[in-house]
């Protein structure tokens, strides 16, 4: 807190020769506080500091960035016509119209380039098969396939993790109950193979509802350890189960959807196609939830903000289960097209390094974004599956790999580009800070983000007057104000008190009445219209004129400080 | 618990024993309120003075209100009375306008034509995004669809503006097209900006038009809870001469209308020509629908009309020489001039009223900050008595009612020479939108605030107030300090308001022997001015007891007395500048601004007229040597030494705040004599800005010899005569010492010799001198 004694705050000691006399022309006039002789400091010019300051303080660097790219100009007086993906109102691309600020050209700016990116990735992945080498072709189809099944299996467990921020693991035994439930009822009971998927999303309906019942009630760790739990309990069972195939090591054939009369290499492309399409299938599961209501209903309560967003009337936990039951349904679906597609299911679906596995192409590709999850797979499956004479090495590659992207990027392959960016402006703002003087001029960096120029001018108006005017400050000065804070001062704290009443109106310090005559407190205007003044200090003032002086002593002091 | 308070105000202001006046109160966390109806004697609190003094007086209303908390709607848009659904169009429909939007991207939604329901998500609307580009967007109640332009509105830039949706096709299109020319804008052609866009896209569906949605220019129906049905996203800025059409529009015929000329008939649903129905003598709040079906709109919170339109090009400074240059309606999301609250009680005064100035004094809880209110009204008699009159400078109330300098006006701290003591109400004031801004104060684009009224709370119009930036009352309780010396005094006075004098003119002050101002009445229409004028010239006595008197021309309209307009401009020490154009009254077609500057000077009125201002200290008098005159130094009887007034409640003086000045340049009656001058004024005063054609150094109390109040006196006809105080400060010396000072003693002389039949003391003392000495 300010302390009243003047000589803490003083830079200049009043000594006996730099004492003069200011002599009050409204003396002569008589009447009330007109002290013929007040003591005050010397006259300082106040046009010398501009005539000494020839140069900045600080280096000025050049700015300015070229525009080595185009950027397309606004259509005009031409009519700009719209196309939209049917049948929703979303545009085929996110454009922005704007003013160039440096030059006023219209230009566009693509917002969202992700449509692109992704119309350019899938088609690729549909080309694929085409480019792929003679020599490793039925590996990359058969990777490819699979790539295509996982890939589906974690867009639907994204969105668990990521959407409804339910940390469940028991995403594979879902999968694995509904593949081998299916598979058993096909060989027992003759189901074709289009019946699998759907006999399977009745299962994960089940399986969803169930283990979402808990989910209410359990968060984080708790929960995760309940649902690798519920996948241990399912891999016990379907192993030791006799119907289920203890003996093989899985379950096998069930009806499937490859034509046993095609050739090997015809039943590779449709595999590879028919994965492919799933992934496509579970895309767009993952669009329509993560990106309509329901996703918006849960941006709205992330992680640690739920309580504020439920006080607000947002009904987060609905959403939740939402999500997880639409999983969880997609999830036995894929479950039923996994036995239909490999005529069965092996009990490794439900072992510990699958869900390993399966984190590991999320955490690699980036929690809560389907291109995370896309890419995720792919990184993890061309190591596992494509790099097979690598051997175990390559699980060492996924282990070094994922712990990198754990310890060095916040948020996965895709969050690269926000995580530089904060990072660029971190730095940028140290260089500044190093270089800057606090309170002193813009640098040109600091002017060109600036988009009126005035202010730019003003921050060196007010630097020079601030350096001057501390040069007034003294005891001299201060004795004069508390003995009379309102009237004519000498030339000297004049100049102080009108920069002091100058400034800008956010954080000026005014006088807040806490009850009239007795007692008086000093705020911090707002600046703002509807914006209430801060209390600024608890110290009551007991008169107007002592309040006054200390507004002053607290300006004086902020003068300093700058 | 909700902290409790207290607002209310009354529908009118000046009233009669006997007459009722309605009170409308609105109060948070309280369900009751004691009422007690008083008589306000003075005031100011200042212990060096005799502090606040109240009477209570016997009222059939006093003892328990039942309150309520009520709602206030913002912001000014027009609504059209359309009891048929003619613009509840179901099918194509094309919507245009030309709109100079004023906060484009400020974070809002505004709309700016539609028919839309911002609750239920229904309806249709061309209006502006919360990032500032041009949207047309139709709803059905689960879905909005919308398009919008490719780049966002420039602020202060006329546009022709409009969205065309063909039912059929579902293709909808949206349009703008700059109008600027050299004069209507903030830019001009060497801004290298491109600003047309046209943009087409197909909706998915078509509008569903709620039965209750109203049509709107310039907002959208909203609904609360607790407050129920109001209007949201209120634009801010001017349209003007806007149109719809049940059908989609060519895009040859948009270029028609871009151009201004008049929409065919064909299809076409309304068009509300705004610049239609003006008279020489003002413009009204009905904006008409040359159209087919007659769909007039009217303006809600007092819209600005008047204003220029898209086409004015600089020539014609006023709507009356060129109407159709003048179709821009000025819209604000945060103008506000009539809470419309719900009544709370409608009180019949007693018929034994004195006149006087009175409040109802509601308390609730405690009664303490907040919890208490005076809602101050004005008793005139029934039939004037008194000799005395004391006119209560209400349109000068109305100017400065709710200001927010200390908050909102960079200038003051410099301007008053201190920072500002606010008190809690003041912080309610600025914290809540709801109690409207004054003619000090700016809306949210930058635009001057021109109407003020008082059917709203007025914070500073109550007593006990202090004047945040200065630190002294100021105003209405500035005025107690001269009700509470003819009360000290034992005169017999009647209390009369501006609004009497601005409806019946001269006849309200005839009767009265003497009438004194209050301290500060500086908003004057013209009829208050000739009111005066006649006064005086026919016989009457005049005191002015202020500074900075009959200052601004303002306008009220016959039905409304409680709204005024001023337009500030080009000179006077002012808190905005009108735009260019936009000089005159819409009110009355009179040209605003300083009586000065209209040939009517208030030295030619009263002899006196401003100079300068400063805020933190107060000068005494002191004696000219005219006083010593026969003619006049019956006014000096009894006052010792030369100086006068050397204490006082606003900074411990007579002469202080605002100055007025002798002038015969303006029109200072020749024979007007000064007895008695102020001085030594501290750099704080300032010379007014119409005063000085060049700036140099000097201008300031020490070291320029016009900066001073005076005193003067000059006889008018009829045994008529006029006394000045010269400045607002004088007033509020009255009280020092307990009335006991040789201002009151000084005052009472004139008031004395004022109200005596006759002609006044040393009226024959008019001989040329023949001296010995």
């Amino acid at each position: 807190m300010l302390s009243p004694a003047p000589n803490t705050t003083t830079p200049t000691e009043g000594s006996e020769d730099d004492v003069r006399i200011w002599r009050n022309p409204l003396t002569a006039w008589g009447g009330a506080g007109a002290e013929p002789e007040v003591p005050t400091i010397p006259y300082k010019d106040p046009t010398e500091i501009w005539a000494e300051t020839r140069k900045s303080g600080v280096p000025l660097l050049p700015v300015g960035r070229l525009r080595y790219y185009y950027k397309w100009p606004g259509h005009g007086e031409k009519l700009w016509s719209k196309l939209r993906y049917w049948p929703t109102r979303r545009r085929i691309l996110h454009v922005r119209g704007e003013y160039n600020p440096k030059t006023l050209r219209r230009e566009k700016t693509i917002v969202d380039k992700r449509p692109i990116w992704w119309a350019l990735g899938l088609l690729a992945l549909a080309l694929a098969p085409f480019a792929f080498p003679a020599s490793q072709l039925n590996t990359l189809l058969a990777a490819g396939a699979f790539f295509g099944i996982y890939a589906a299996i974690n867009l639907c467990w994204m969105l668990v993790l990521g959407t409804a921020s339910i940390f469940s693991l028991a995403t594979y035994a879902v999968v694995g109950t509904a593949a081998f439930i299916t598979t058993w009822l096909s060989i027992s009971l003759g189901l074709p193979w289009w019946g699998l998927p759907i006999i399977g999303s009745a299962i994960g309906l089940v399986f969803g509802v169930v283990i979402a019942i808990p989910a209410t009630r359990l968060d984080g760790f708790y929960y995760s350890l309940l649902t690798l739990g519920l996948n241990e309990l399912c891999r016990v069972y379907f192993v030791q189960s006799k119907i289920f195939g203890s003996a093989t090591g899985g379950l096998y054939g069930a009806d499937t959807y490859v034509p046993k009369s095609w050739s090997p290499f015809d039943q590779s492309m449709l595999g590879y196609y028919a994965a492919l399409m799933l992934m496509c299938g579970a895309l767009l599961l993952y669009r329509m939830v993560d990106g309509r209501r329901l996703g918006r209903i849960l941006r709205m309560a992330p992680e640690k903000r739920e309580a504020f967003a439920e006080a607000t009337g947002v009904d987060f936990r609905r959403a939740r289960i939402q999500v997880f039951v639409v999983s969880s349904i997609a999830l036995g679906f894929i479950g039923g097209f996994y036995a239909a597609h490999y005529r069965g299911v092996g009990f490794s679906i439900f072992s510990f390094d699958t869900v390993l596995l399966g984190l590991a192409m999320l955490v690699i590709g980036g929690i809560g974004r389907a291109e995370g999850a896309v890419v995720g797979t792919a990184v993890v499956v061309f190591l596992d599956k494509v790099l097979i004479s690598w051997g175990p090495l390559r699980l060492f590659a996924i282990g070094i790999i994922m712990l990198l992207v754990v310890l060095y990027l916040r948020n996965g392959l895709f969050g690269i580009k926000q995580q530089f960016r904060a990072w660029r402006d971190k730095k940028k703002s140290e260089r500044r800070s190093a270089r800057a003087e606090k309170g002193g001029e813009m640098l040109p960096e600091e002017a060109t983000e600036t988009s009126n120029k005035d202010l730019v001018y003003w921050r060196r108006y007010d630097k020079i007057q601030r350096d001057y005017l501390k040069s007034l400050v003294s005891s001299e000065l201060i004795e004069e104000h508390k003995s009379n804070p309102l009237g004519q001062h000498s030339e000297a704290l004049e100049r102080l008190l009108l920069y002091f009443r100058r400034q800008p109106l956010p954080d000026k310090y005014a006088i807040q009445v806490v009850q009239p005559f007795k007692a008086y407190r000093i705020v911090a205007l707002s600046g703002h219209r509807g914006v209430p003044p801060r209390v600024v200090e608890d110290k009551l003032y007991p008169s107007q004129d002592e309040a006054y002086h200390g507004v002053f002593m607290r300006r004086v002091q902020d003068l300093l400080e700058s | 618990m909700a902290q409790i308070k207290l607002f209310g105000y009354t529908d009118r202001i000046s009233v009669k024993p006997g007459e009722a006046v309605t009170f409308h109160v609105s109060a948070d966390g309280a369900a009751t309120a004691i009422a007690q109806l008083v008589r306000l004697v003075h005031g100011d609190e200042n212990p060096l003075g005799p502090g606040f003094i109240e009477e209570e007086v016997s009222c059939e209303a006093n003892g328990e209100w039942r309150v309520q908390k009520q709602y206030t709607q913002l912001g000014s848009f027009l609504t059209v009375d359309d009891p048929v659904g003619k613009l509840a169009l179901e099918g194509s429909m094309s919507v245009f306008g030309f709109i100079f939007p004023g906060l484009p991207g400020d974070g809002r939604r505004q709309c700016l034509i539609g028919r839309w329901n911002n609750d239920k998500s229904a309806g249709y609307c061309l209006g502006i995004s919360q990032d500032g580009h041009l949207e047309f967007w139709v709803g059905r109640g689960d879905e909005v669809d919308y398009i919008k332009t490719e780049v966002p509105l420039m602020k202060k830039t006329w546009y022709f503006v409009a969205a065309t949706f063909d039912a059929a096709s579902g293709k909808a299109t949206i349009h703008q097209e700059s109008v600027t020319n050299r004069y209507n804008g903030l830019l001009g052609s060497v801004a290298p900006i491109d600003y047309r866009s046209h943009v087409a896209e197909t909706f998915r569906f078509k509008q569903k038009n709620l039965e209750d949605t109203p049509f709107l220019i310039g907002g959208s129906r909203d609904f609360h809870e607790l407050r129920g049905p109001f209007v949201s996203q209120i634009f801010s800025g001017k349209i003007d001469r806007p149109g719809i059409y049940d059908r989609a529009l060519s895009r040859g015929e948009l270029e028609q209308l871009a151009k201004g000329t008049l929409p065919s008939t064909d299809g076409l649903v309304a068009y509300w020509d705004t610049a239609e129905g003006y008279t020489d003598a003002g413009i009204g709040d009905t904006v008409i629908d040359i159209g087919p079906n007659k769909l007039n709109a009217k303006g809600y919170n007092r819209p600005v009309r008047a204003q220029t339109g898209w086409n004015w090009n600089g020539r014609n400074d006023c709507f009356r020489l060129a109407p159709r240059e003048y179709g821009g309606v000025e819209l604000h999301h945060d103008a506000m001039i009539d809470c419309n609250w719900k009544p709370t009680r409608t009180v019949r005064l007693p018929e034994s009223l004195r006149s006087g100035i009175y409040a109802m004094r509601l308390r609730a809880g405690d009664g303490a900050g907040l919890g208490e209110e005076y809602v101050v009204f004005y008793v005139r008699p029934k039939q004037p008595k008194a000799k005395i009159a004391f006119l209560v400078p209400t349109a000068s109330y109305l100017a400065y009612a709710n200001e927010h300098l200390s908050f909102d006006a960079e200038i003051i701290q410099p301007m008053t020479g201190q920072p500002p003591i606010i008190s809690e109400i003041d912080v309610e004031m600025y914290k809540n939108l709801d109690f409207g801004l004054s003619t000090y104060d700016s809306w949210a684009d930058g635009n001057g605030v021109c109407y003020s009224s008082y059917r709203r709370p007025i914070v500073n119009m109550r007593p006990k107030h202090r004047m945040s930036s200065m630190g002294v009352p100021w105003a209405f309780p500035a005025d107690l300090s001269i009700v509470g010396w003819l009360e000290h005094k034992g005169y017999d006075y009647d209390v009369l308001t501006d609004e009497d004098l601005h409806i019946e003119g001269v006849d309200a002050l005839k009767p009265y022997s003497c009438v004194l101002t209050g301290t500060h009445p500086e908003y004057y229409s013209e009829r208050m001015l000739d009111g005066t004028e006649d006064y005086i010239s026919g016989g009457g006595r005049y005191i002015y007891m202020g500074g900075n008197g009959y200052y601004w021309n303002v306008a009220f309209r016959e039905d409304e007395p409680w709204i005024m307009e001023v337009r500030k401009l080009d000179s006077g020490m002012r808190a905005w500048n009108a735009r260019p154009g936009e000089h005159y009254l819409a009110t009355t077609g009179q040209k605003s601004g300083l009586w000065k500057n209209l040939g009517r000077p208030p030295q030619k009125l009263v002899g006196i007229g401003f100079i300068a201002e400063g805020f933190e200290t107060s000068r005494p008098y002191r004696r000219m040597p005219d006083s010593y005159h026969r003619q006049v130094s019956w006014i000096m009887e009894g006052i010792e030494g030369e100086l006068i007034g050397e204490e006082g409640l606003a900074y411990g003086g007579a002469a202080g705040l605002e100055l007025d000045r002798y002038d015969l340049t303006l029109g200072t009656p020749p024979h007007t004599k000064i007895l008695a001058s102020s001085g030594g004024h501290s750099d704080n005063y300032m010379l007014s800005i119409e005063e000085i054609l060049y700036p140099y150094p000097g201008l300031a109390g020490s070291q320029d010899y016009r900066i001073r109040g005076d005193i003067i006196f000059f006889n008018a006809p009829n045994d008529g005569a006029v006394f000045c105080g010269g400045s607002i400060a004088f007033g509020q010396a009255l009280p020092a010492k307990n009335f006991d000072n040789n201002v009151s003693r000084l005052l009472g002389n004139v008031v004395d010799a004022f109200i005596k039949p006759g002609s006044l003391p040393g009226s024959h003392w008019i001989s040329e001198e023949k001296q010995w000495r």
